[in-house]
């Protein structure tokens, strides 16, 4: 590129032709850079001593192919795909949530509650619990909607902090006779968990083709839908949009950052708070909240946004991926390695994703300071 | 391109041939040659976007050239950073100032030094450069207690600092009031016949070069169109020079700097008198966040089809009153009506709603949303017309893009495209199509020429006049006295937040506004 490009503007490459090559370019650059991670991280497994090939044959099995995994992915990504459908409505509105391990917790101990402490119809306590987790993990973040607008608190540090208050609280619940402990005198680890949740509280399973999946799948993949939808196309994405873009028009026009902002928290923290909710009626720690009962899904829906770009359709794939990667390793065992090189790899992957930006920057910087140098003058 | 014949007397200090600089696919400089000889000032001329800055930004190391040389002191070389530059002997005062506020003068010229801080013999330099070329400052003040015409001597003396013997100023007087400008020119001209300076003075005031400089360099669309020297040019020719067509220069006055008091005073005064005015600011006081006066007790009043000027050299109340025209500064006292109704200040959408329309200063940063699409853009402030049950009729918003992009001549491949690539004069007719498509009762333009190219300028001054026509009350805010004289009935002077003196168009003496911008009162208000 530092050679050519001589020409005089008027018999340079119709504007589109450029776009496209650069778009194109950057393609292969995505191509190469996550080609790059995986390759590094079969590097890093055989360096150990072990074989890449069989590691990655065990993923894959662990994943998709060995009988009923790909169900098990998919329900493992619903979570992750709700906390990441949350942080994109925040994002868009120019708020950025990082808190949804907290709020997911919070959203799961709500269907606890709903789930083994209220009497009633075994569809009314399910769906009641859902909306009372949502509601909780809105609630949640709103706190940090309301630190923000009152006291000017910036939402990234207090949804950070609130993880934190979430984790006492949710620990404290599952210890505490009168709260949510088990009181099954028949179960040794009583002490640690909720009691289960009734079958009749379960949501139902979807089985197809030899798997089964959570019934939380379709509505997550619908909700991301919806989500496209209203940012794109109704009035209340628009304002989020114009808040997200440019708070100072906003206020002008009449969108309170107030009111609007803490909306976008609310909606946030709630998608938190259904996937905790949803993880728990879809079976995670055997129907039972338990203090760890997060394992990070929060963190990786967050993950899971930042490579979706913030577009609510392709959070779904990216969902899949990181929940391949999760189930995958359960698969690891045989092969003799640490399943930790998994969370090598998906660091390696966020990394590699970031490459391509910087590359076209440095290119460009390069090519001017070149020309200015003197190697064309 | 031919050059203009070389005084022997006058040594070329630098020399640039065949300067190039493209932006993607906007040429900002086309084969340019420029010399700048010793002992001379050199105006350099043109519209906003002729390629002023960014040929200068080339010369001081800002900006990298796509192809042409530089030679100084007819020794070729290359400048890759202002570092580099400084070193060479060139030396730039900017047009946005680079001063921190909560430092002094002498912390702010030791700033961005190598060598090791030594306060005293900072103060003891600074007191000497301001000796030398009648550049009055106190190395203790504070910056942010400095008037804008202070300011620059600081950054003037920043710049000396370093002994330049090349210094390129860029838009300097656009802040200053005529006094202060009339003293920059008597300290560069001095430099100049004393220390043998080169100096570029970039500027589009043509009466500016014309008075100031010693040859007339004139751009247009990134070209040189021609080298004058500035004994054998008028004002008419060096503006179809500029423009590249002849032009009115009475309407143009505020794209080319010149006041032609003879047309103004043939104007005649439109306002309808004995209407309730559409709006009243009545002694309107804004404290800053560290307790600075923003407003002072800011008393105004616009009539239905009235145009009040608001003149005033910048910083003196400008962008706070536009900020509370925007709702986006509630008043600690005082009042805002609009057609007698008094408006929440501070309330989101509150003025919006009451009927009030602002083009603001900085568009970029509060008068659209460069991320969104043009379409969306123009009806951002009434999106609620175009939604049925809360779902963006789509359709609905091109048809109505579409036929304000028509009415008012916005220049765009179309209404899908994101507003960040409209040029600067398409999107100021932008934000002014929204502006005027609600209907508003007041409309509040705030430096709304700024930036812009003498076309677009001139449709910007039609409009205001035409919204004027149709009953609208306008507020036009501007630091350029040429803009006011042209478009308002009335002019009305701000001054450190307050208004402090008022006449009619009809017996407007530029000479007396001078001073009342400069905050002098005098006998004669």
């Amino acid at each position: 590129m530092s050679t050519t490009d001589t020409r005089p503007a008027e018999s340079r490459q119709p504007f589109l032709d450029e776009r496209w090559r650069t778009r194109s370019e950057m393609a292969l650059l995505y191509a190469a850079s996550i080609f790059g991670a995986l390759g590094l991280s079969a590097l890093m497994v055989a360096m150990t001593g072990n074989s890449w090939q069989k590691v990655f044959g065990a993923l894959l099995d662990g994943a998709f192919l060995a009988p009923g995994r790909w169900g098990n992915t998919l329900t493992v990504a619903m979570p992750m795909l709700l906390v990441a459908l949350g942080t994109v409505v925040a994002v868009r509105a120019g708020l950025f949530n990082i808190g949804q391990e907290g709020q997911l917790l919070m959203g799961a101990m709500l269907m606890a509650v709903v789930g083994t402490k209220m009497e009633g119809p075994g569809v009314l306590l399910l769906i009641g619990g859902m909306i009372m987790g949502a509601v909780a993990g809105g609630a949640f973040a709103g706190i940090s909607a309301v630190m923000r607008y009152r006291r000017g608190v910036p939402e990234v540090i207090s949804t950070l902090l609130m993880v934190f208050v979430a984790l006492q609280l949710t620990g404290f619940a599952v210890i505490t006779e009168w709260f949510l402990r088990d009181n099954d005198p028949n179960r040794p680890q009583r002490a640690q968990t909720s009691a289960a949740l009734d079958a009749d509280t379960h949501l139902p399973e979807i089985h197809i083709f030899g798997n089964s999946f959570s019934l939380g799948v379709i509505i997550a993949v619908a909700l991301a839908v919806v989500v496209a939808f209203v940012l794109a196309r109704t009035v209340w994405g628009f304002r989020f949009r114009v808040l997200g873009h440019n708070p100072i028009v906003a206020q002008k026009i009449g969108i309170a950052a107030t009111r609007t902002g803490s909306l976008a928290l609310f909606v946030s923290g709630a998608f938190a708070g259904l996937a905790g909710a949803m993880m728990l009626v879809s079976g995670s720690s055997s129907y039972r909240f338990t203090p760890g009962f997060s394992t990070n899904i929060g963190w990786q829906g967050l993950l899971v946004a930042l490579l979706a770009r913030s577009r609510p359709i392709a959070c779904i794939p990216m969902a899949v991926l990181f929940a391949a990667l999760r189930t995958g390793s359960g698969f690891l065992a045989s092969t003799g390695v640490d399943r930790k090189i998994v969370d090598v790899t998906q660091a390696l992957l966020v990394l590699a994703l970031l490459i391509p930006p910087a590359v076209a920057f440095i290119r460009e910087r390069r090519r001017a300071v070149a020309i200015a140098a003197g190697d064309r003058v | 391109m031919a050059l203009p014949s070389e005084r022997p007397e006058a040594t070329a200090a630098l020399e640039v041939r065949g300067m190039t600089k493209r932006f993607g696919n906007l040429v900002a400089c086309a084969d340019v040659d420029l010399v700048l000889r010793r002992g001379e000032i050199h105006g350099i001329l043109g519209e906003n976007g002729a390629g002023k800055s960014t040929l200068m930004r080339m010369l001081i190391g800002l900006a990298l050239p796509d192809a042409g040389s530089i030679a100084i002191d007819g020794e070729p070389c290359r400048i890759i950073d202002p570092h580099h530059a400084a070193g060479r002997g060139i030396g730039m005062v900017h047009q946005h100032y680079s001063l921190v506020d909560a430092l002094t003068v002498w912390e702010n010229v030791a700033l961005g030094e190598k060598e090791h801080l030594d306060p005293d013999a900072t103060r003891a330099r600074i007191r000497a450069i301001s000796e030398r070329y009648g550049l009055d400052v106190d190395p203790d003040a504070r910056v942010r207690d400095l008037t804008a015409g202070v300011r620059q001597r600081v950054e003037i003396i920043k710049c000396l600092r370093h002994e330049p013997r090349i210094l390129i100023l860029d838009e300097p007087t656009s802040v200053l009031t005529p006094a202060e400008s009339e003293q920059l020119f008597s300290v560069l001209k001095e430099g100049v016949r004393r220390e043998g300076w080169a100096v570029a003075l970039v500027s589009h005031k043509l009466d500016e070069l014309l008075h100031a400089s010693d040859r007339i360099t004139i751009m247009r669309d990134g070209r040189v169109v021609s080298h004058v020297l500035t004994a054998d040019a008028d004002a008419p020719s060096l503006a179809r020079a500029m423009v590249g067509r002849d032009v009115n220069l009475f309407s143009a006055s505020a794209a080319i700097g010149v006041v032609d008091e003879a047309a103004l005073a043939a104007a005649t005064d439109a306002a309808k008198p004995g209407l309730p005015p559409v709006l009243e600011i009545t002694g309107a006081s804004v404290r800053g966040a560290d307790g600075e006066i923003l407003l002072d007790g800011l008393t105004v009043s616009v009539a239905p089809g009235e145009v009040v000027g608001v003149a005033g050299v910048e910083g003196n109340g400008q962008e706070p009153l536009s900020k509370v025209m925007s709702s986006l500064l509630a008043l600690d006292s005082g009042s805002v009506r609009v057609d007698g109704v008094e408006v929440a200040t501070g309330r989101a959408g509150a003025m919006m709603h009451a009927g009030v329309a602002v083009i603001p200063a900085d568009r970029h940063a509060s008068g659209c949303v460069m991320e969104m699409s043009v379409a969306e853009n123009l009806v951002l402030s009434s999106i609620e017309r175009y939604t049925e049950r809360g779902v963006l009729d789509r359709d609905a918003i091109r048809k109505r893009a579409v036929e304000l992009i028509a009415e008012f001549d916005v220049h765009t491949p179309g209404p899908e495209t994101p507003f960040g690539q409209l040029s600067g004069g398409n999107q100021q007719r932008a934000v002014l199509a929204r502006a005027l498509s609600v209907g508003p009762k007041v409309l509040v333009a705030v430096q709304p020429t700024r930036g812009l190219d003498v076309g677009a300028i001139e449709y910007i001054g039609e409009r205001l006049q035409r919204a004027a026509a149709d009953g609208i009350g306008v507020l036009l805010v501007s630091t350029d006295l040429g803009e006011i004289a042209a478009l308002a009935h009335r002019i009305v002077v701000i001054y450190r937040g307050k208004i402090i003196g008022e006449m009619p168009r009809a017996q407007l003496d530029m000479e007396r506004l001078g001073l009342l911008i400069g905050g002098s009162t005098g006998e004669a208000a």
